[in-house]
């Protein structure tokens, strides 16, 4: 009995160690273990017997089913390990993954953002008014005379309503004052503007502006200066350099245009113009005072400030974009840098 | 404005200031410097040379070999093209090495196998005025050797743009006399001698003193009119002017050196005497520039008192009363024109000169006759004309400049105290204002810009410089608006839009009348409802958008053309119509418009081959926007457009949606649809607030069983899920369709047969439901469909 037990240990252990896959492993457990495998087989004869004899066979019964069952498990155990990394072989982890559809924002609508939350840090709440105006609030509100070179139609798109396409934004600045609840006003207006220019390289008959606009009882030339060194140093670097060269607009005096240095590798460094600025003229206010019918915004009474800036070129000169018309394209092959 | 450095340094010692200094010194004065050009040579190897011979080239029939005398011991040999010399002319000569403008290099070599050493240049090759197409011919006293640079100066001219409100600076004296003010230089104007006495004469007629309140005109006889000078022609050409004659160039020297623009009319050509009148519609007159204009009852204009017109005042003078070489007798016309009409004529002829350009912006009413007196003196001198003792005039010269009130306080706090009183008054001192009282202040004739308390505040701070301004910078508190409301739920729309794999386009927001069939607008168009610029710039660019949808198709078709083979853009933008077709309050609206065509999704080796996308992809974009909201299409009739319909979010309109015909995808080479949506920005906006609580996570395990029917082809999802609904089975909680199968080809079920299928989810809130149950409800709602539903159950 002993030995037979001993031979059974011996021939499952072996058939366990061949087997080399889940059903031949199956199969030694069924041969040896299973309702008719040949260790149960055994074990039926213990009932036959001598009574001294059982318990010392039972034992060896007990041992040799847990040497195999043993076995088996770890046999599993190797198979299962060796089935893991099979899956795992032969992965190539440098193929690309799966493509996505890909998406972005353009860029005009990022470097408009970014202006914005700079300008809201510092207090600007965001304005607007239609593109298609109205003389009064384009030109007559910003003191430019009927006479002023860009009131034709040579320069500005009329409607045969008398009403125009707004040539700049600066005309939100009078939809705001006409409104204004109480001081002070801090607002800043992205949008369109429309000037009959041809389309070439650096010029579209539709561009986007970001106007501003803060008028108060005390605001001073050091106000301007301030918040527009703020404005252009948070967008281009804490480093960059800023002037301010006087210039002429009919709806702010003083007036200036403002240059940043521009330096671009393997150029010399130059001064380019990003926008143009300056105190209300109080001319401005007379004439909102007039249309308001109160003494809120008289020019005795109020001081501000007012700036516009052409956002196609400050994303030129962020992205270093040659062509203008880049923007207004829309091909996947541009926008696709900006995502 | 053209200013020439030389004519600057007669008037002021610029020898202490470099160009550099004198250009940053103005543009930060506000006076733009635009350019800078060096004109004249450096070299001394450009030379007077005499034409001693000149022979065929023996291969070239246009070329000549010509020997030249340099000053040097021997003749030099040149082959030369020009053909307008004759032997012993002297012109300029570039000898080996010389280097003319545009950095060229003069070298030996040889022309058509002939050696030439050197070229014989024209005026424009060594920086002159072009005067005629070939040599320039030099006096015939010049002397032989010497360097060209010798008889005609260096000169540097300086290109500057003067704003409008500066017409002062329209001249070299103006010029000068702002750079003495802001380098403290001493002016040396020219003298003028004191105008002739005046007298109101019925040889003027005014018939508009208010378009022309001040004429004088001043008679001079016997003048021979011949060649400048060359100290006058060297100055007119230096800024770019061509010498005409004694008495046109004086008129133009005078308009540069002072800003006053004169007119000289050939005194034979005027009938009586002058008449300042109004043109009569469709008047014509032929101009110096020898183009007809036709004038309206709007235009000004000098006549004679027989009638006919012999100037548009102060734009240009008439062709026939024009002075010539032939003239003896001439009237010299000086005067003041109210600028916004000269401005309105000049426009409207596209018509613009000297003249009217500083007439336009107003001229100094001060130099009216000093220009004249200017003038006459000149005329005089260089033709030997005699002037009349008495300057006719009609008028008064107006005043335009008043004592203005220097505001000290309101000074200090605008400049945020950075300068003090005396220095601001410094300034305006320095710019030729005088004081009157401690806070008025007398202005220039010249500077009739200088009205209002702001204006003396503008001089302060730009000849102070911000610079010289402190910094400050106070934020506020500012409350948000529904701007900002509405700016940052786009901003949020905008980047889940490019999250799901969209590219924002912005396009043009002008198109043209073909690109409205592409429009889908949230209304229909109705006529009227569009909106054109009166003149636009082109076809293409002639309507205001009344929907992004054409943007987005010309966009996809430059993609899809570039190779692009997913296309999928949005974008978010105003767009334009009449309300109410034809009214005449006009709407802008911001929307959304979405556009998906080509591939689902990009190629790559993943082995499945890509499927062209199709409207339920969109659906599923817009439900993914609204995720709050249950999205459907309402099938609703669009032109040019097919599987048209309404989105509705929850039951209400919010947009609308299509794909483009097949016909009309075909006309721009798509081959896969292209599915469009508008939306209404507002609305979204609406149904992209957020939920108000959060629906706690059930408690109790739910329980799914599936639906398999084959029901008519025709019977529509919308049907089927009313009917779910309709069975009314409380522990129902939610249900999807999780297949659909139709087989064109009918073999596995017929072709007006479909096989759907539902997968429905069971729960209760309060307990875990048993198997049994769960089927009992589930036979029920089998049932119900059954019997309200041609379906049967395979």
């Amino acid at each position: 009995m002993t030995e037979e037990l001993a031979a059974i240990q011996t021939e499952a252990l072996t058939a366990i160690a061949a087997a080399h896959d889940d059903r031949t492993l199956d199969e030694a457990r069924v041969t040896f273990l299973g309702k008719k495998g040949r260790l149960t087989v055994a074990s039926s004869c213990m009932k036959d017997l001598p009574k001294e004899e059982k318990p010392a066979m039972g034992q060896a019964l007990n041992e040799t089913r847990q040497t195999i069952t043993a076995a088996l498990e770890n046999k599993t155990e190797e198979l299962q390990s060796q089935a893991d990394a099979k899956l795992l072989a032969g992965i190539d982890l440098t193929m690309p993954g799966y493509c996505l559809p890909a998406g972005g924002l353009h860029p005009l609508t990022l470097i408009r953002d970014r202006a914005i939350q700079i300008l809201r840090r510092l207090g600007f709440s965001l304005a607007e008014g239609p593109e298609i105006e109205t003389e009064f609030h384009c030109f007559d509100a910003l003191n430019t005379p009927a006479d002023h070179p860009a009131r034709n139609e040579k320069d500005t798109f009329y409607f045969d309503s008398g009403k125009l396409l707004r040539t700049h934004t600066s005309s939100v600045q009078i939809r705001t004052m006409e409104k204004a609840k109480q001081m002070p006003i801090r607002i800043i207006a992205p949008g369109s503007a429309y000037r009959r220019d041809e389309i070439d390289a650096t010029h579209l008959s539709v561009f986007n502006q970001l106007e501003g606009l803060y008028v108060d009882k005390d605001v001073r030339l050091s106000d301007l200066k301030g918040t527009l060194e703020y404005f252009f140093q948070s967008l281009f670097g804490e480093k960059t350099e800023i002037r301010f060269r006087p210039h002429f607009f009919p709806f702010t005096e003083p007036s200036f245009e403002i240059d940043i240095k521009l330096h671009v590798k393997g150029h010399e460094p130059k001064w380019i113009e990003v926008a143009g600025c300056g105190m209300v003229d109080p001319a401005v206010f007379s004439s909102m005072s007039l249309r308001r019918g109160d003494e809120t915004l008289l020019p005795e009474k109020v001081t501000g400030f007012a700036f516009g800036m052409g956002l196609d070129r400050l994303a030129m000169i962020e992205w270093g974009i040659r062509d203008i018309r880049r923007l207004i394209e829309n091909d996947t092959r541009f926008l696709s840098q900006f995502a | 404005m053209l200013t020439s450095f030389n004519w600057l340094a007669e008037r002021l010692d610029l020898s202490q200031h470099s160009l550099d200094e004198l250009s940053d010194l103005l543009t930060f004065a506000g006076i733009e410097v635009e350019g800078i050009q060096e004109k004249g040579l450096s070299t001394n190897l450009v030379v007077v040379a005499q034409i001693k011979e000149a022979t065929q080239h023996p291969d070239a029939d246009r070329l000549k070999i010509c020997q030249v005398d340099a000053g040097t011991e021997s003749l030099h040999q040149i082959v030369c093209g020009a053909q307008n010399y004759q032997i012993g002319d002297k012109v300029p000569c570039a000898l080996p090495g010389a280097v003319l403008p545009g950095n060229w290099e003069i070298k030996k070599g040889k022309l058509r196998g002939v050696e030439s050493g050197g070229m014989l240049c024209g005026a424009d090759e060594i920086g002159l005025p072009k005067d005629n197409d070939g040599l320039m011919i030099l006096p015939p006293d010049s002397v032989v050797g010497t360097p060209l640079k010798e008889l005609y100066a260096n000169d540097t001219i300086i290109e500057i743009e003067v704003t409008p409100n500066r017409p002062d600076l329209l001249s070299h004296s103006g010029m000068a006399r702002e750079l003495g003010a802001l380098a403290k230089l001493q002016l040396s104007l020219p003298t003028i001698p004191s105008p002739a006495p005046q007298e109101t004469s019925s040889f003027i007629q005014n018939d508009s003193p208010e378009r022309c309140p001040f004429y004088s005109a001043i008679r001079i006889s016997g003048a021979k009119v011949n060649e400048s000078p060359e100290w006058l022609r060297t100055k007119l050409e230096s800024i770019g002017l061509r010498p005409i004659n004694s008495v046109v160039d004086i008129t133009n020297y005078v308009l540069h050196e002072m800003g006053q623009p004169l007119h000289a009319f050939d005194a034979a050509k005027i009938n009586q005497g002058i008449q300042i009148r109004l043109a009569s519609e469709g008047e014509k007159i032929k101009a110096l520039d020898e183009n007809e204009y036709l004038l309206q009852s709007d235009d000004l204009i000098i006549a004679d008192q027989a009638g006919k017109a012999h100037a548009i005042a102060g734009v240009m003078g008439g062709f026939d009363s024009g002075v010539t070489n032939e003239t003896t007798d001439l009237i010299l016309e000086s005067a003041y024109f109210a600028p916004s009409e000269i401005r309105r004529t000049s426009r409207r002829l596209i018509l613009s000169s000297d003249s009217s350009y500083r007439f336009e912006r107003g001229v100094d009413p001060k130099g009216v006759l000093a220009g004249s007196a200017l003038a006459v003196k000149l005329i005089c001198e260089l033709t030997g004309g005699k002037v009349e003792p008495t300057t006719l005039i009609s008028g008064e010269v107006p005043t335009v400049t008043q004592p203005v009130e220097l505001d000290h306080a309101r000074l200090a706090q605008l400049m945020d105290h950075s300068i003090s009183l005396e220095e601001a008054e410094a300034i305006l001192t320095s710019l030729g204002l005088s004081k009157i009282n401690p806070t008025t202040w007398d202005i220039p004739s010249y500077r009739g810009d200088l009205q209002r308390h702001v204006d003396l505040v503008e001089e302060i701070a730009r000849v102070h410089g911000l610079n010289n301004v402190p910094s400050r910078l106070l934020g506020s508190y500012s409350e948000e608006n529904d701007i900002d409301r509405a700016y940052d739920a786009q901003m949020s729309m905008r980047r889940q839009l490019a999250s799901l794999g969209f590219y924002e386009a912005q396009t043009i927001k002008l198109i043209s009348d073909t690109q409205l069939h592409d429009c889908l607008p949230l209304r229909p168009l109705q006529e009227g409802d569009v909106i054109r610029v009166s003149l636009p710039l082109s076809e293409d660019h002639a309507v205001m958008r009344p929907s992004l949808t054409p943007g987005l198709i010309t966009v996809a078709e430059r993609n899809a053309c570039q190779g692009a083979s997913s296309l999928r853009f949005f974008e978010m933008g105003r767009t334009f119509r009449n309300a109410g077709g034809g009214k005449a309050k006009d709407l802008e609206t911001d929307t959304l418009a979405i556009l998906m065509a080509g591939d689902r999704r990009p190629s790559d080796w993943h082995g499945k081959k890509t499927t062209p996308i199709d409207l339920y992809d969109l659906k599923g974009v817009i439900a993914s926007i609204l995720p709050q909201s249950s999205i459907q299409l309402a099938p609703r009739q669009r032109e040019g457009f097919v599987l048209s319909a309404d989105i509705l979010a929850n039951g209400k309109p919010i947009g609308i949606f299509a794909r483009l015909s097949p016909s009309r995808c075909r006309e721009l080479s798509f081959e896969t649809p292209v599915c469009l949506a508008e939306l209404d920005l507002k609305k979204l906006q609406q149904l992209r607030t957020g939920i108000d609580q959060v629906e706690e996570l059930p408690q109790f395990p739910g329980s799914s069983r599936d639906i398999a029917m084959e029901a008519p082809a025709d019977l529509e999802n919308a049907q089927i899920e009313k009917a779910i609904l309709k069975a009314n089975q409380a522990i129902l909680e939610s249900y999807y369709c999780f297949d659909l199968f139709t087989d064109p080809s009918g073999e596995k079920l017929a072709v007006d047969r479909k096989s759907i299928a539902y997968s429905l989810t069971y729960r209760s809130p309060d307990r875990t439901l048993k198997g049994k149950e769960v089927d009992e409800v589930h036979a029920k709602i089998l049932e119900h469909l059954q019997k309200t539903l041609p379906i049967s159950y395979r």
